[in-house]
């Protein structure tokens, strides 16, 4: 009986613990099957090996992703432009030797978590970051970085052109990476400065040249005479070319020196320039249509804003088909977006719109760059009708365009160049402050 | 009237405890004020330009500038207050509270006396340079440096490095003393005294900011050490 009841229990035990065993096997294939991501997954096999084998498994797949992670962090810290990573508090978590390098950071080490501010004191930087988290897009942004050394040593000032381009991560973490502009800075600045050399060297003998030439004329006969006079006229091109590249550099080197500002009509200063043109525009048929206030009052360079008219309506009647218009609106617009709001900014824009073919799409972020020219139709105009036109600064030369923007640019304003919708023809935009 | 600002209020709804939430307003505060200094930094640099290298532009965005400076300050300056009303800090963290509430006018007055600087550089701009601009200008590299070397030890939250400025200062004091010589007892002066008047007045500026800077620096021993001197 006892036997009995001891043989009963025993089964019952080990039934219960069977039932365990499969359950517990059952779970464990479960699990196992549920997370592993191999192909040759076999049930069968020992509860043990199973795991065994699903552990080596894993443990080889976290080397992997070590040593790859191995090589993603030597090639950030080989990489030839600076990486740097912050939290969402701003801390830098990790920048690399490079991004140490531009950015002077000598105050951190590998591992400390400190805010980036408290390394790089640098608003423009932490303006990006904290735009690219804010609208959780990537931020291009560019600008001059001044370092002030601290150790003592005076003349240990650098600044450095850098190139930020940020990344939002997860987590509100954002990545930046940092291009050195440097080299580029400093290259654009000897081009510059060397082409503005070149053209005060080229001015004083091309003004002999053309001096002599012009002396000739009455002396000699056709057909001499003839070749003398083309060569006055492409002298003075060249002249005037040249003096266009020394307004430019000046006006790039110190924009407003050579401004004089008078308080000046607007409506006046177009009539006046259109005037100018008159000529040209009877030739070709073409009317002046101005919209916008009788009388709008700036303080501006009369003669520099002038010379930006001539070029702008010259360029749009060059371009203008026969018998067409000439539109241009001016508005005077309240600018509210202005972070200054103690003076309240005044805009006067000026639009000019043509309806010739307008600008090639592939040109338009260029058409402003000196001596650019488009395709065919906007480029240099031929002999002919350049002997018909009386010369005006920057004429065909591929630097009116640039001239305007500089001197634009030296007011304090703004010009942009785009199609207009209707008439096709380009519609070049200035925008100037009241003052 | 103390509304909580919004570094304060960003973090009330969150389940933190009192600990992390206190220090992340902290480390908010003092981001702002890192912030500040980046910028008074810049305005100081734009002056400068503007008086020695006679560069017009860089004077443009100072008021901008400044105006940003004066957002900063006011709401730094009301950070503290209620983080100081509301979490009782002690100690260390208490003098850091106090001492950026301090700091941060020092600050405030460095951009405003920039702002001044720049506008003196426009009017300069219309005379000959006079023969100790360079000195002039040596003597607000120094002082620039000052400001660095203050905004770092800030940074580090360095009492050592926030005492050298002090020592920093002598320069600035002995170059405003020979400057002023200079000019206080010029003769024979042609035409009229404003750029003289100008110089004398930048020097009497760039000796005050280096006297900020000094404080700047005192504070932050101040909020190491525990000890006002």
């Amino acid at each position: 009986m006892t036997l009995l009841a001891f043989l009963l229990g025993l089964t019952l035990g080990i039934g219960f613990w069977l039932w365990r065993q499969r359950r517990l096997r059952r779970q464990i294939e479960q699990i196992v099957s549920a997370l592993t991501d191999r192909t040759d997954f076999v049930a069968s096999l020992p509860i043990s090996s199973l795991v065994r084998r699903e552990l080596v498994y894993l443990n080889q797949q976290r080397r992997l992703v070590e040593t790859e992670l191995q090589t993603w962090q030597r090639l950030f810290d080989a990489a030839p432009m600076g990486y740097l990573h912050v939290d969402e508090e701003n801390q830098l978590l990790w920048c690399n030797p490079m991004a140490q390098e531009l950015l002077s950071i000598n105050r951190w080490q590998p591992g400390q978590v400190r805010l980036l501010l408290e390394v790089v004191r640098s608003y423009e930087l932490d303006q990006c970051i904290e735009q690219t988290r804010q609208l959780q897009q990537s931020q291009v942004d560019e600008w001059i970085f001044h370092l002030t050394d601290h150790t003592g040593k005076l003349g240990a000032r650098r600044s450095i052109g850098l190139k930020a381009t940020s990344l939002p991560l997860p987590k509100g973490q954002v990545g930046v990476f940092l291009e050195n502009r440097q080299p580029l800075l400093e290259l654009s600045q000897t081009r510059d400065r060397a082409f503005a050399d070149l053209a005060h060297e080229l001015r004083t003998p091309l003004t002999s040249i053309a001096l002599v030439a012009e002396n000739l004329i009455p002396r000699l006969e056709n057909p001499l005479r003839r070749w003398v006079e083309q060569l006055f006229r492409e002298t003075q091109r060249l002249i005037a070319l040249v003096q266009d590249w020394l307004d430019i550099s000046q006006l790039q080197e110190n924009p407003g020196e050579h401004l004089r500002y008078e308080r000046l009509e607007l409506r006046d200063l177009i009539q006046g320039s259109w005037q100018t043109l008159e000529p040209i525009a009877q030739q070709k048929d073409i009317e002046l249509h101005y919209a916008g206030p009788e009388a709008v009052y700036l303080r501006a360079d009369p003669a520099r804003l002038t010379q930006v008219l001539l070029n702008l309506l010259d360029n749009s009647l060059k371009h203008s088909p026969l018998h067409s218009a000439i539109r241009v609106v001016v508005e005077v617009a309240t600018d509210t977006a202005t972070f200054n709001k103690v003076n309240e900014d005044r805009n006067v824009q000026i639009h000019i719109i043509d309806s010739g073919s307008g600008f090639a799409a592939a040109d338009l972020p260029y058409v402003f760059e000196r001596l650019y020219r488009g395709d065919a139709s906007r480029q240099r105009p031929s002999q002919a009708t350049a002997n018909a036109i009386p010369p005006f600064l920057g004429r065909g030369s591929g630097l009116g365009l640039a001239i305007a923007q500089q001197i634009v640019q030296a007011h304090g304003g703004l010009i942009t160049a785009k199609n207009h919708p209707e008439t096709g023809g380009a519609w070049l935009e200035i925008s100037l402050p009241c003052q | 009237m103390l509304t909580p600002p919004p570094a304060v209020l960003a973090y009330r709804g969150s389940r933190r405890t009192d600990h992390t939430y206190f220090q992340r307003c902290l480390r908010s505060i003092e981001r702002d004020v890192l912030r500040m200094g980046a910028l008074v930094e810049e305005s100081f640099r734009r002056a400068h330009q503007c008086l020695f290298a006679r560069d017009l532009q860089a004077a443009e965005r100072i008021p901008a500038l400044d105006n940003q400076i004066d957002q900063y300050y006011r709401r730094i300056e009301l950070d503290c207050a209620t983080l100081i009303a509301q979490q009782a800090p002690v100690a260390q963290d208490l003098r850091l509270l106090s001492a950026f509430m301090q700091l941060v006018r020092d600050l405030e007055r460095i951009g405003d006396y920039a702002e001044d600087l720049s506008e003196m550089g426009i009017k300069l701009f219309a005379y000959k340079p006079h023969d100790c601009m360079a000195e002039i200008e040596a003597m607000s590299f120094h002082a620039q440096m000052m400001l660095a070397t203050s905004l770092v030890a800030l940074a580090d939250l360095d009492g050592a490095m926030g005492l050298t400025v002090k020592s920093l200062d002598d320069t600035v004091d002995d170059a405003y003393d020979r400057l002023y010589e200079i000019l206080a007892y010029q003769r024979d002066i042609k035409g009229v005294v404003e750029p003289i008047l100008l110089l004398g007045l930048a020097i009497r500026h760039l000796e005050r900011m280096a006297d900020h800077a000094t404080n700047i620096g005192q504070r932050v021993a101040y909020i190491v050490t525990g000890q006002r001197n």
